[in-house]
């Protein structure tokens, strides 16, 4: 059981929820893992899979962005602050932290897609002296869809560190790059060979950008991104979820783009 | 777990499944395979469609309006306020001021009741249901050539065919178990045509697939004729033998050439020969048709067309020969048989019959109305008029499902008194100001009776949920309370007054029909019903050529309204899904409507796949997702009509067959824009 | 091995009534189907196997996961089923089902429903003598007699059974009937073994699993998806009659103060099982149709060591009213 102790918006039509568990032992004893997902339970409604946007490194709350785009999550939009909702979790693999330290990161983020990144994002910059330069690269169709301003704002300011923006339709006020996320490649200046990308998105922008780090001399296994699939039981036991012989919410949502080519399925 | 051996609420094809009893719920489907017609298959429908009986939506009591809301009310509180009403507007208007709107859903016992209520209690034959919008048609036009308005041969014969053609029938998604029989033939190396303005899965599969413009059904048949006569291909026995008309017939056909045949139907000259060489060139030549030629200001024409082909070729009267309409709901070809109609009694015996109508007076102990009554259409008119004053309306949801919803929306606003009897709060019950709840069929003994007129046992499986109770007993219970006592201790009583009083159901009762039903005729208790019709000779005798010339739909495109509506179904979903929404499997797969634009038409209006597109006509005006295909023709648009919130039922037209006065659901002019 | 005169069948599962539920093959009408003992429907002397296969007594067609009662507070309550059961005359190929099941759902996240419902059912197979035309799970492996995961095996030798002891379990339920029971001689168990090579001849159905095994990875292009395909009309029957097929569908379900969760079974071939909110993941019916036999001949395997996700049974070849024929699609895959 958790209660909702924030509701804000985040963007046109999504909303980021704060969340703390009812039960004091649960509350403490939840740990997970950037790239983790759970199952949130609107009572009288459903359940739906939604990655965790908050870090592990902030303790006492969870954090959840979510667009109204279902049965589900259009009635969690109506939810308001005390009300009660059911997770279970987490699910999934998360995101190689250990495994990359060291490195230079690209994040290549689109839409509500940089929900699961904030979480990896916000936890390497709290542990920022084990990472060398990390440049987050992030856009939507427009202006007010762009989710996290804040976040980007202070990643943005910190060392080693460049944040760069686009939108593919600007209004009046916008005064960054107009076009696709991956219009902004061309403007960042890293070693490759020691940079570790992480893509999340729409599927056709994650299509896209993987064949622009390719072409850039990107190896398949320095490409880290997530799959989305219809999602229900969480634990690889209902099926739907599966990509050849893994299945997403087991063996992923995180894959890198090696494993991808593995699987069996297209994708 | 208990099993219950029944018969399929969904379409007509009569499949029987076993419904799974826990605690007194339905929990589980298993096939029959010894059944000769689903063979252990069944559609999705069958297999979980299903979840709707146990829905938390479903009417448990009577509900009573008291200003904008409903109260929940008790039986006699319903009752009462029914009796009171009704009392008042017979007395001060007449007989004929309230209509009677039966179910093809409900069951052969409770359609008869329908009719024996209207006629025998309320004094008045304006008794109808919705056949009137699917295959009155058919009704009027077989009768008239054959003498009987049915599907002439069996479902299993069709897998034994040569040639099958099929016009007007998305058959695999319609009635999927005689789309498999086709399947099977097509397998046997049988020649299938099909013939429908959307490029559907099985002219995808078939063998000659004319995809003509909606509407222009005559002249193609008639282009066929033509063919067929001009090159010695008639079966001038059989011509000479069985039937009577042909020269009537050889001079109207006379006219559609190939080129005339071609030019009105967008169909190529040569496939409209070829068509005729192949149907022709065999003697187990089988038509299917369904909607797509019913439901049209030329509905009659076009089944009398078919017919006419049919005889043309001697392949009408024998086995794998034959029409098969196919009718759609689980029991619209029983409340038919049974008398749910305006101008017969059940059995198709006429009121205006002196001698039928004494034999009903003499076996129901009243006198009755020897006028025929009004047919649903015009009902409606009339309750918009002002001569109708009440409704009692059983399994049907107008609202949705009968065209021209704004003016049904006035017409239902216009009456004094409306009742409504459902399982469900539809978006006609909300108009009421009386509902009673109704039963599923897993809650109620009875009969269907399917589109190869195979009479089946609906078995109750569970009980009524909380107050509500079979649909005859209400019947029964408000006629007695209305001066005419009505009396049966069980649906099978019913099934024996009807086999007294209807000689196509003769024979049957309800031991007899244990063992998979019975096919009518079945004039009696030895008899072992009839696979196929007209053998030897045509229920009327002669079979009567009855030609028709091509005449344009009502509603043609304009410079305002420039593209074709079509109208029809999608397989996941039944009538106006009122049942079939609240199953999981069936709302996930085509949770809204939609319409369907060829791609080269969206590009034009500049609206993408999944976009939301304005469809507009002279009736009103819808928003749904727009669906690019390739498989519809230039200039026309198909939605599928379930769908409340997308009512493609607000654009059609209540523009009606002369005869059989069926609503052109196939036909009328409609404008898109970006949405 | 033991024998078991025909006459004393109905009284040992009587016996075994007086401890479980026991649930056997039953006539209704001319229909075989599982259900409820009942000594005068029981049906023992039936070819093939019945349209629907006895895994619904672990995995139900619908299961009620728990209730939440909403008042103020949320209680959850589960709904576990441990009737004690004993099931009489299951096929090979489903008690192969059962064992395929068995890894899915008693593996990683162990799924408490099905332990529940499995752990407390005691599998009495029944050999089969003589194939049905749509039978091939000789060409699997699976049959037409069984090898494992029995308790008790029964083999029709004419008047008598004979029957294989699998398990302690089955063991303990012989013992405790010991007087219906003799013991097999030497010639009753050869007449077993030559029943079972008869019945190895009247296969109709086959496939070349060996080669399948070896093309299917290269496959996904083959055209015979997109060929069969075309004809499926989403009736989902392939799945629902399917011994292995394991997907789930869960549901919330409100009335009043109360929420159901139910699972029910899902298909793979209905487009909305895998539909998201932007887009569908297998948006044709061609890449469903693949997916279902690559899920049986290679994901699967794949995933649980070889294991191979198909009984050989041939209920989705009789269940299809558009003649999708799984052995004629694997006969295009390997050659």
């Amino acid at each position: 059981m958790a209660i909702i102790t924030k509701v804000c918006d985040e963007a046109a039509g999504i909303k980021t929820f704060t969340l703390e568990f009812k039960e004091p032992e649960i509350q403490k004893s939840f740990d997970y893992r950037p790239g983790q997902f759970v199952e949130l339970t609107v009572f009288g409604v459903g359940e739906a899979p939604i990655s965790i946007t908050s870090s592990p490194v902030n303790k006492g709350y969870l954090e959840l962005t979510v667009a109204a785009v279902g049965k589900v999550t259009r009635a969690l939009h109506l939810r308001k602050e005390k009300d009660v909702a059911g997770l279970r979790g987490p699910y999934g693999n998360g995101f190689p932290f250990d495994e990359v330290k060291g490195k230079n990161i690209l994040f290549v983020g689109g839409g509500i897609g940089a929900a699961p990144l904030r979480s990896l994002i916000n936890q390497m910059f709290a542990y920022r002296d084990n990472f060398a330069k990390i440049s987050i690269l992030y856009g939507a169709r427009e202006p007010g869809l762009l989710c996290f301003i804040d976040d980007l704002e202070g990643w943005g300011k910190t060392e080693n560190s460049e944040v760069l923006l686009t939108v593919d339709a600007p209004d009046a006020k916008w005064r960054g790059n107009v076009g696709v996320v991956g219009s902004l490649l061309p403007k960042i200046n890293i070693d490759i060979k020691n940079t570790v990308a992480f893509i999340c998105g729409p599927p056709i922008m994650i299509h896209f950008v993987l064949l622009d780090l390719l072409k850039m001399g990107f190896e398949e296994e320095q490409i880290i991104t997530t799959m989305e699939r219809r999602m229900e039981c969480g634990v690889g036991k209902c099926g739907h979820c599966n990509i050849g012989k893994s299945y997403v919410c087991l063996d992923g949502p995180v894959f890198s783009y090696h494993q991808l080519r593995e699987l069996g399925e297209d994708i | 777990m208990k099993r219950v051996l029944t018969t399929c609420e969904f379409c007509g094809c009569g499949c029987n499944f076993y419904l799974g009893v826990e605690d007194g719920k339905v929990v589980a489907i298993y096939p029959s395979v010894s059944h000769p017609i689903s063979q252990g298959r069944l559609c999705i429908k069958g297999w979980q469609g299903h979840e709707y009986i146990h829905s938390p939506e479903r009417l448990t009591t009577p509900l009573i309006k008291k200003g904008n809301r409903f109260r929940e009310a008790s039986w006699d509180e319903a009752y009462e306020l029914i009796v009171d009403k009704f009392n008042q507007i017979r007395t001060r208007y007449e007989n004929d001021s309230i209509a009677v709107f039966s179910s093809a859903k409900c069951t052969n016992e409770e359609n008869y009741l329908m009719q024996k209520f209207a006629r025998a209690c309320l004094g008045t034959n304006n008794v109808d249901h919705c056949a009137r919008l699917c295959h009155a048609s058919t009704v009027v036009g077989l009768a008239t050539t054959f003498g009987s308005g049915a599907m002439t041969n069996s479902i299993n014969e069709i897998a034994g065919a040569e040639v099958i053609f099929i016009i007007g029938s998305n058959t695999t998604e319609q009635h999927p178990l005689i789309g498999d029989r086709v399947l099977r033939a097509i397998e046997k190396g049988a020649k299938v045509i099909v013939a429908d303005p959307r490029e559907t899965q099985l002219a995808k599969l078939c063998s000659l697939y004319l995809m003509h413009k909606p509407g222009s059904d005559v002249a193609l048949l008639n282009g066929m004729m033509n063919a067929i006569i001009a090159e010695g291909l008639e079966d001038k026995e059989f011509i000479a033998e069985r039937t009577e008309g042909f020269e009537s017939l050889k001079e109207t056909v006379a006219d559609y050439t190939p080129e005339k045949s071609s030019a009105i139907t967008s169909v190529p000259e040569e496939k409209i020969v070829e068509a005729a060489r192949i149907y022709s060139r065999s003697k187990k030549s089988i038509i299917i048709y369904s909607m797509g030629i019913t439901q049209h200001t030329t509905g009659v024409d076009n089944v009398m067309t078919t017919a006419n082909l049919a005889m043309l070729t001697g392949n009408v009267g024998k086995e794998f020969t034959g029409v098969d309409p196919l009718r759609g709901q689980n029991n619209v070809q029983g409340a038919c048989d049974v008398g749910a109609l305006p101008n017969v009694f059940s059995g198709y015996q006429a009121v205006t019959d002196e001698k039928l109508r004494n034999k009903f007076e003499k076996a129901w102990k009243v006198t009755l109305p020897p006028q025929p009554g009004l047919t649903l259409v015009e009902m409606l008119n009339s309750a918009l008029e002002g001569s109708l004053r009440a409704m009692y309306i059983m399994g049907e949801n107008p609202m949705v499902s009968d065209p021209d919803i704004n003016h049904v929306e006035k017409s239902l606003k216009a009456l004094d008194f409306l009742v409504v009897q459902d399982i469900f709060l539809t978006e006609t019950a909300t108009l009421a100001d009386v509902v009673l709840p109704g039963v599923s069929f897993a809650e109620k003994d009875g009969t269907f009776t399917s589109t190869e007129r195979r009479i089946q046992r609906v078995r109750k499986a569970i009980e009524p949920l909380g107050d509500s109770k079979p649909d005859w007993k209400i019947i029964t219970e408000l006629s007695s309370r209305l001066g005419y006592r009505m009396d049966y201790s069980s649906p099978a009583e019913i099934m024996d007054e009807i086999a007294k009083l209807t000689p196509i159901y003769g024979g049957v009762s309800y031991s007899r029909l244990e063992s998979f039903g019975l096919q009518w005729p079945c004039p009696s208790p030895d008899h072992p019903g009839t696979p196929y019709l007209h053998k030897g000779s045509f229920t009327r005798g002669l079979g009567k050529f009855s030609p028709a010339d091509y005449k344009t739909p009502a509603e043609l495109p304009s410079h305002d309204y420039p593209f074709v509506l079509t109208t029809g179904r999608v397989g996941f979903h039944y009538h106006t899904g009122t049942m079939t929404r609240k199953d999981w499997a069936l709302e996930r797969e085509y949770p809204t409507g939609y319409v369907e634009v060829n791609s080269q038409d969206a590009k034009q209006l500049g609206i993408k796949n999944g976009q939301t597109a304005k469809v507009i006509s002279r009736r009103g005006e819808i928003s749904l997702s727009l669906k690019s295909v390739d498989t519809i023709a230039k200039g026309v648009v198909f939605i599928p009509f379930h769908f409340a919130e997308a009512a493609a039922n607000k654009l059609t037209a209540a523009n009606l067959d002369p005869v059989a006065k069926i609503p052109e659901y196939k036909v009328c002019a409609v404008r898109l824009e970006k949405g | 091995m033991k024998i078991l005169s025909k006459s004393n069948l109905v009284p040992f599962l009587e016996g075994l009534g007086l401890e479980f539920k026991v649930n056997a093959p039953l006539y209704e009408g001319q229909d075989v189907l599982f259900g409820d003992l009942d000594s005068l429907k029981l049906a023992t002397d039936f070819i093939g196997k019945p349209r629907l296969s006895p895994k619904e007594y672990s995995f139900p067609q619908r299961e009620r996961l728990f209730t939440f009662k909403n008042n103020g507070g949320v209680e959850i309550e589960a709904h576990l089923n441990e009737t004690k059961r004993v099931i009489w005359g299951i096929r090979p190929c489903d008690l192969y089902g059962l064992k395929f099941l068995d890894m899915v759902y008693l593996s990683d996240y162990v799924d408490p429903y099905y332990q529940a419902r499995r752990s407390n059912t005691i599998l009495l197979g029944l050999n089969c003598n003589k194939a049905e035309e749509s039978c091939f799970c000789s060409s699997i492996g699976t049959g037409p007699f069984a090898r494992e995961a029995f308790d008790l095996l029964f083999t029709d030798l004419g008047d008598v059974f004979l029957v294989e002891i699998g398990s302690k379990a089955g063991k303990k339920l012989i013992e405790k009937q010991a007087n219906l029971f003799t013991n097999a001689t030497t010639l009753e168990q050869v007449q077993g073994k030559l029943l079972e090579e008869k019945s190895k001849k009247t296969f109709k159905t086959s496939i070349d699993l060996g080669k399948i095994k070896a093309k299917i990875a290269a496959a996904s292009g083959n055209p015979i998806w997109a060929e069969e395909a075309v004809k499926c009309i989403l009736c989902g029957g392939c799945n629902w009659v399917c011994p292995t097929c394991q997907c789930f569908n869960v549901e919330d379900i409100k009335a009043g103060h109360k929420t159901q969760r139910v699972r029910y079974w899902d298909s793979c071939q209905l487009g909305g099982f895998t539909q998201m909110a932007a887009m569908n993941s297998r948006a044709t019916q061609a890449e469903r149709l693949r997916q279902r036999i690559y899920h049986k001949f290679s994901y699967n395997p794949d995933k649980y060591g070889g294991e191979i996700g198909c009984t050989g049974c041939g209920r989705c070849i009789d269940v299809c009213p558009a003649g999708i024929n799984i052995a004629y699609i694997l006969r295009r895959v390997a050659n």
